[in-house]
């Protein structure tokens, strides 16, 4: 299942089916990050061993990512929201997920959890861009925020929609590294000079603490020690009914390049205990714990290499923008 | 590849499917490219099993999931490519020459691969 209508777009999918021996496990659905990122983070990092552990895994590319159609307007929270309902309909997922967010996506995530919390088990955040720890004491409720990761985002991808759009590409794009970059680019200008993301993202509403009281299943939310959200596990875990934090120190932002090994085994740990097996799923979860180390190793590099993959030469200018 | 059409002596011969060649395998691989790259690909440059995924032709990640998902589609039922693209380290993904994947896809087609 590589495409998918829904919501009135074409989405990229891909739906590993870990679980098709047995259906008794919720499918877990994965949301990348904002701007550069895609599914493929997830495809070469955290799908293979859920997959692996008997859960089907569902990703796809967000509107104006990856492979997806690039629509002018609709990056706000709530189109978010949408959008994933739209691809679990699509793809014929009926019962509730485990739904995991990384960065930006686990703003979806949480909202999901929110909006329609009959369609999910439990929450994964992975670093998730879901409160603002710098203005914690602020209502939310009462507009959108000033300050915090919001406005951070905003300036950044404002300075690189900038940059975009008074440095041109040069004439040289004889090697393909040259055109793969200039690829790279055209699609950054296009998602930040030619639709609304930039302005949705600005005017994100944060869930406020009676939302979150309101958030009825288990939160799985972890945080990189040197993170600017890492403040946020504490005011999670105060408003949520089920929360658990955990931090992972030598690490910040970036957890899949930081500690994949450590997030791959919490997230293994949470998704077990939450989705109960039948004895043939707990033998091949064994199985997939003795054999897994090969693998994590092979996701200690991926978010630079994603960078040496996609952001090669002279994309740096852009490299700041995945969030 | 020629010594894979001679049968060995006193060896039981087990059913299995034909062997497709290496060569075949890497003008169906090259078609997929070009189905999820566009034509481009093939204009300035030559694709040939030294060809790196990343450096010679620019693949991006996401098109490789393009790509993966084709081969699965193509010899799913005989090729394990998650499990194969899990057992490398993201380097190695990187450099990965297009000789390297179909050398992997004829071993587990039924061992036409080698350096055919």
């Amino acid at each position: 299942m590589a495409e998918v209508q829904a919501n009135g777009l074409r989405f990229h999918v891909q739906h590993l089916r870990g679980g098709r021996a047995t259906t008794d496990r919720p499918t877990v659905v994965l949301l990348h990050g904002l701007v550069l990122d895609n599914l493929s983070s997830l495809y070469y990092t955290l799908a293979p061993p859920i997959a692996r552990a008997g859960f089907d895994v569902l990703m796809y590319d967000q509107r104006g990512h990856g492979l997806s159609d690039r629509t002018p307007t609709g990056y706000d929270v709530d189109t978010a929201v949408d959008d994933l309902t739209a691809v679990l309909k699509a793809c014929g997922v009926t019962s509730p997920v485990h739904l995991l967010g990384n960065s930006y996506g686990g703003l979806t995530a949480l909202h999901t959890a929110y909006l329609h919390p009959e369609l999910v088990a439990s929450l994964i955040l992975v670093e998730g861009q879901c409160l603002d720890p710098e203005h914690s004491g602020a209502a939310p409720g009462a507009g959108g925020y000033a300050g915090g990761w919001v406005e951070d985002i905003s300036n950044t991808l404002n300075l690189i929609a900038i940059g975009l759009e008074c440095n041109p590409l040069g004439t040289d794009l004889v090697s393909r590294t040259a055109r793969k970059a200039a690829r790279m680019r055209a699609t950054a200008d296009a998602l930040l000079n030619r639709t609304t993301l930039i302005e949705d993202v600005t005017t994100v509403r944060l869930l406020t603490s009676e939302q979150l009281a309101a958030v009825p299943c288990p939160v799985l939310a972890l945080f990189g020690a040197g993170s600017n959200l890492v403040d946020s596990g504490p005011l999670l875990a105060e408003h949520l009914p089920d929360c658990t934090v955990e931090v992972f120190p030598d690490a910040a932002h970036a957890l899949l390049r930081d500690a994949p090994e450590r997030l791959l085994a919490s997230v293994l740990t949470w998704l077990d205990t939450r989705s109960p097996a039948s004895t043939a799923f707990t033998r091949r979860g064994t199985d997939y714990a003795a054999r897994s180390s090969g693998y994590e190793a092979g996701a200690a590099g991926h978010d630079a290499s994603i960078a040496a993959f996609d952001e090669a030469d002279d994309a740096d200018a852009v490299d700041e923008g995945a969030a | 590849m020629t010594a894979e059409t001679t049968t060995v002596p006193f060896t039981p011969v087990q059913p299995r499917h034909v062997a497709v060649s290496a060569d075949a395998i890497l003008a169906e691989l090259v078609a997929m490219l070009v189905e999820v790259v566009g034509e481009e690909l093939l204009i300035a440059t030559t694709v040939d099993r030294d060809s790196s995924f990343n450096a010679d032709l620019a693949i991006e990640s996401i098109e490789f999931v393009a790509l993966a998902e084709k081969l699965e589609n193509r010899y799913g039922s005989r090729v394990d490519f998650m499990a194969f693209l899990a057992e490398l380290e993201m380097d190695e993904i990187l450099e990965m020459t297009v000789g390297t994947l179909v050398d992997y896809i004829a071993a587990q087609l039924g061992g036409a691969g080698g350096e055919g």
